[in-house]
């Protein structure tokens, strides 16, 4: 009978399952070993799954056409250094979720044709210097979830055609200079989920093609510039961390930066040139650089489609904002100390706006001129004293205004006839009505005053008053009665609702009626 | 326990139940939804099936397969970057060309551009 790994006379053993093609599925079977008579011309074995511990010497020696060997979730301790042998076609090789100490060295050594090496979710502490001599070819390794405490330099040297490399989830600590000199293919780098604390002013240098760099849940207090080594990065992860500045032209460097995630940082201050000429960078998000006062340069930033700076004390918007950004599709600045609003005409793709929590008092006739892609506006909490008839009125998509909170003491209605949504609640000078027909799609309003929303849910008493009331309070309402009567035909949900104790009646809360 | 809930479940699962399969991981298995007919099973895998790859994370039940982000990827690395691209398609640094870019040439067997 054939022995492990030889050839024999039917296509394929008991265990597995094969396409007579060359592929041989024998994952999750139980196995203990390698399985016996598979086909001379088997180029994929699956093995997966199974309980292998040992790798002995040759196990695979006839099988000299197999491209893609899948040991992955055995329980493999050793591998002998023959195992592999005579595999000189192997292109993947498979050895993640099991329980080496090691890299099998020895065992690697003549794959020369293999590009793609898994050793992740295993338990390597130790990368010995000659682990992936005669590895010219490989392009993918995989040395994530293991125990490495530093980045394994000697070993990587030899290893100049690769293109992607992941040592996240280690125990690393530090990135010393020159770490990946020899790698000017890499295009993807992982080194997420360690404690590396420290990155040497020279650590990515040669990283000449290096589009995306995850550093992110780490333990860095400063901006890594090293990052300024890398003129094709696309791709920059440092969430997590525990950085506080962001320097002045951190970014010169890095033209081609489409995403940058920096959130759950302790920020604190963000150079102004920090963020220039980035024409391709897609969305910036920068909470809570408490120390920050002015406005960062986002000169260039053409292609920014969202922008969220919040909790700073950064008190007024560039005029230029909307004269570069004009990609912003959503833009959140509240939480600061803004005062003053410029025109947002230029950003005329914007759809969600929010200025929540600033000190803004006045909203201009042309502040929101041409916003027509509008649907969200937050300008809640915020100290509005007057807003200009005509503020809204180029807002024909806004479906959601949030005005609560403010100091104002009328709303005008001339273009919020799509809203949907509109909260007013907080405007204690806000007293006289507001007329139902201006919102004929309205779904839900909270409002100043329980009686203002005798108008909206069918209190019949007030309709005679609102009447009355409308030449008092200058809000525009036509009196014409037929319509007056029309209900709005969606149901609405208005707060606070009038009730016993939050009559219709504005004055002198009637007991009397409310008793009889 | 939940009601329904097993935790006698056989390969990567840590928990599992007849009519969703594997709820739950093993560490450091990866969690997929695999299609089942009309129904979503979940399995727990220790590599990704074609066209996903596994992002790991400190907190285990985090582990799963995520699909490429590239079109006409068959196996990625990331989210952006190809292994190997599907029929018809040439792979050079992580992408899947329909062509090749200048002095390289498609191999329709290793499915790249070669010099």
């Amino acid at each position: 009978t054939a022995g492990p790994g030889q050839p024999g006379p039917a296509a394929c053993a008991s265990w597995c399952r094969c396409d007579g093609d060359g592929r041989a599925d024998c994952s999750g079977r139980g196995l203990a070993g390698v399985p016996e008579r598979l086909s001379a011309f088997t180029y994929y074995l699956d093995i997966s799954m199974n309980n292998i511990t040992e790798l002995p010497a040759n196990v695979f020696k006839n099988l000299t056409y197999l491209e893609e060997l899948r040991l992955a979730g055995n329980d493999l301790t050793f591998i002998h250094p023959e195992a592999l042998s005579g595999l000189h076609q192997l292109k993947v090789l498979m050895l993640q979720n099991n329980q080496l100490k090691t890299v099998p060295s020895q065992a690697l050594r003549g794959l020369h044709a293999l590009q793609s090496l898994r050793l992740d979710a295993n338990h390597i502490t130790e990368v010995p210097e000659d682990s992936f001599e005669g590895l010219q070819q490989l392009r993918h390794l995989w040395l994530d979830d293991n125990n490495l405490a530093e980045v394994p330099m000697g070993p990587l040297g030899d290893l100049g055609s690769l293109q992607a490399l992941t040592l996240a989830l280690n125990r690393i600590t530090r990135i010393p200079d020159h770490a990946f000199a020899n790698f000017s293919s890499l295009v993807v780098l992982h080194l997420h989920n360690n404690k590396i604390k420290e990155i040497g002013r020279n650590s990515f240098n040669g990283l000449d093609n290096l589009e995306t760099l995850d550093l992110n849940f780490n333990n860095l207090e400063t901006f890594p510039e090293a990052v300024q080594a890398l003129p094709k990065l696309k791709e920059l992860g440092f969430h997590s961390n525990n950085i506080a500045v962001i320097p002045e032209r951190a970014f010169q460097n890095n033209p081609l930066l489409r995403t940058i995630h920096l959130y759950d940082n302790p920020l604190s201050i963000v150079g102004v040139s920090a963020f220039q000429n980035l024409s391709d960078l897609h969305s910036l998000m920068l909470r809570g650089a408490s120390k920050t006062e002015l406005f960062p340069s986002l000169a260039g930033a053409a292609s920014l489609e969202s922008l969220t700076l919040t909790g700073t004390q950064i008190g007024a918007i560039p005029s230029w904002l909307c004269e570069d950004l004009h990609s912003l599709r959503t833009l959140d600045l509240s939480y600061n100390e803004i005062k003053e609003l410029p025109g947002f005409q230029g950003c005329f793709q914007l759809e969600e706006l929010n200025l929540q929590h600033n000190h803004i008092q006045l909203i201009h006739r042309d502040t929101f001129q041409g916003l027509a892609s509008l649907h969200i506006l937050d300008l809640s909490r915020n100290e509005i004293t007057s807003i200009h008839q005509d503020a809204f009125s180029s807002l024909t998509s806004l479906t959601n205004l949030d005005l609560s909170s403010n100091h104002f003491s009328s709303l005008p209605t001339a273009g919020l006839s799509s809203l949907n949504q509109l909260k007013l609640a907080g405007n204690l000078e806000m007293k006289g009505p507001l007329a139902p027909r201006h919102f004929p799609r309205l779904r839900t309003i909270s409002l100043p005053y329980a009686y203002q929303c005798c108008a909206f849910t069918g209190c019949e008493s007030v309709l005679s008053a609102t009447a009355e009331d409308e030449g008092k309070t200058g809000v525009s309402i036509n009196a014409d009665s037929a319509e007056e009567e029309e209900r709005i035909p969606l149901p609405l949900h208005c707060s606070p609702s009038p009730g016993a104790f939050k009559p219709c009646e504005y004055l002198l809360g009637s007991w009397m009626i409310r008793l009889t | 326990q939940s009601p329904g809930v097993s935790w006698g479940c056989h390969g990567g699962c840590l928990t599992c139940s007849a009519a969703n399969g594997c709820l739950s991981c093993k560490p450091r298995f990866f969690f997929f939804l695999e299609r089942s007919g009309m129904r979503q099973v979940g399995v727990c895998v220790s590599s990704c099936p074609s066209g996903y790859y596994g992002t790991r994370s400190r907190s285990p039940d985090m582990n799963k397969c995520t699909k490429c982000g590239l079109s006409n990827c068959d196996s990625c690395f990331n989210k952006n970057f190809c292994m190997r691209c599907k029929e018809g398609y040439y792979l050079y640094h992580g992408k899947c060309h329909v062509t090749c870019p200048e002095g390289l040439i498609p191999s329709t067997m290793q499915r790249e551009c070669v010099h």
